[in-house]
């Protein structure tokens, strides 16, 4: 009897646990989202900070990234291709490639690439502002954290996965041209055709919103996983563990439904 | 100690329990204040804050983070950081704690000396302290 209440009170107290965190979560969210709208939000100060986050989040990874997706590209397209062959259907070879590369996995391992880069950065970075009172220093100074530190590290993350993933997705489109009709430029129209055929409106708009929920994730989750942490310094390694766990969690969830909403 | 908890706003604050932001230089830091509270552009802030540094006499530590500063180099950071605020009244918060290997009485009397150095500087500390700023005082 005791194990049973034991255990009924340990899930009452993890589901509460989620609430909080979830309720945490979707309240900094919201005052983000209502600072966004804010036209004082909007100075130079603030840009200048944004710009240095997609440089940092993007551009200073862009040559490992961009080998790392050709390399991953490269391989996938010949698996699907030499697969395809060995059941006759070529012709579905290049739709394939399109959907499985550019529509799923691309955008799904630069989720994965910025949250391990940039996430586990970010996550361990706001704890320790946390634990050694430099967020209290800030409010002391009248600099606004939200605007300072988290703001543009939120639209960073967005922006970088959007523009990583959509560059992925072209690299990968031009090796598939490359693995299905070599340099010539026969294929152009059928391939450009398939594309067209795949990419109406609505899986684009999917495909940029999946982008945007995987970057406000990889961002968003560490930032207030960060904030969580109680003041004291063994607790930064416990803050990032359980940050990039809801952050593996939250990639996991939105590529699923992200498929569930597509194909079911 | 009760007097420091219940400081008002309008009291800048030199203390151990407000630190500089680890990942900016000393300039970063300070310029951080005319930048998102009276809305200077990036180089006029780095200007106000460059000033404050050589007001105060040690315009060399203007790119060093706070892991590279001595206690004296973070002090003085932390002391531009509350001038550049403009507010009314300066508190020191238990210097020695963050200078602790400085004859700290003296070396704050001569930040305060230094030209062009307005207003009043509050110095909260511990009572056993005192006799150091007496010998400070007798040695001026």
């Amino acid at each position: 009897m005791n194990f049973l209440a034991a255990s009924i009170e340990s899930l009452g107290a993890k589901v509460v646990g989620w609430f909080t965190v979830g309720y945490a979560m979707f309240a900094f969210l919201a005052k983000a989202g209502l600072l966004l709208l804010d036209r004082t939000t909007w100075n130079r100060a603030t840009f200048d900070v944004v710009v240095k986050q997609v440089y940092f989040t993007a551009v200073q990874i862009l040559p490992v990234f961009l080998g790392y997706a050709l390399v991953i590209s490269w391989l996938i397209i010949t698996i699907i291709l030499s697969t395809a062959r060995d059941f006759g259907l070529t012709a579905f070879a290049s739709e394939m490639t399109i959907r499985v590369l550019v529509l799923e996995l691309l955008p799904f391992l630069t989720a994965l690439f910025v949250a391990l880069r940039s996430g586990s950065a970010i996550n361990t970075e706001v704890a320790l502002m946390q634990v050694n009172n430099e967020l209290d220093a800030l409010a002391h100074c009248k600099v606004p954290p939200m605007q300072f530190e988290f703001l543009p590290r939120l639209i960073g993350g967005v922006v970088s996965v959007v523009i990583l993933a959509g560059l992925a997705g072209l690299l990968a489109l031009l090796m598939g041209y490359l693995a299905i009709y070599g340099v010539s430029t026969a294929g152009f129209e059928p391939y450009t055709q398939t594309i067209a055929k795949i990419f109406d409106f609505k899986i684009m708009a999917g495909l940029i919103v999946k982008c945007a929920l995987f970057g406000l994730a990889v961002t968003l989750i560490p930032v207030t996983a960060g904030l969580e942490t109680p003041k004291k310094l063994f607790m930064v390694p416990v803050s990032v563990l359980r940050g990039m766990m809801r952050v593996f969690f939250a990639i996991v969830t939105i590529e699923v439904v992200s498929l569930a909403l597509k194909y079911i | 100690m009760a007097a420091i908890a219940v400081l008002p706003e309008d009291v800048a604050r030199v203390a151990l329990d407000l630190p500089l932001r680890a990942n900016l230089s000393a300039l970063e830091n300070i310029a951080l204040i005319p930048l998102y509270q009276r809305h200077y552009d990036a180089a006029e802030s780095t200007r106000q804050a460059q000033a404050m540094l050589d007001q105060l006499g040690h315009a060399g530590i203007a790119l060093l983070r706070d892991p590279d500063m001595t206690p004296a180099e973070r002090f003085v950071t932390q002391l531009a950081r509350a001038l550049i605020l403009k507010r009314p009244r300066l508190v020191i918060d238990r210097p020695g704690a963050m200078l602790y290997d400085e004859p700290y009485p003296a070396f704050i009397g001569q930040l305060a000396a230094r030209e062009d150095m307005t207003g009043t500087w509050e110095i909260y500390d511990f009572s056993w302290n005192q006799v150091l700023y007496n010998q400070a005082l007798d040695s001026e």
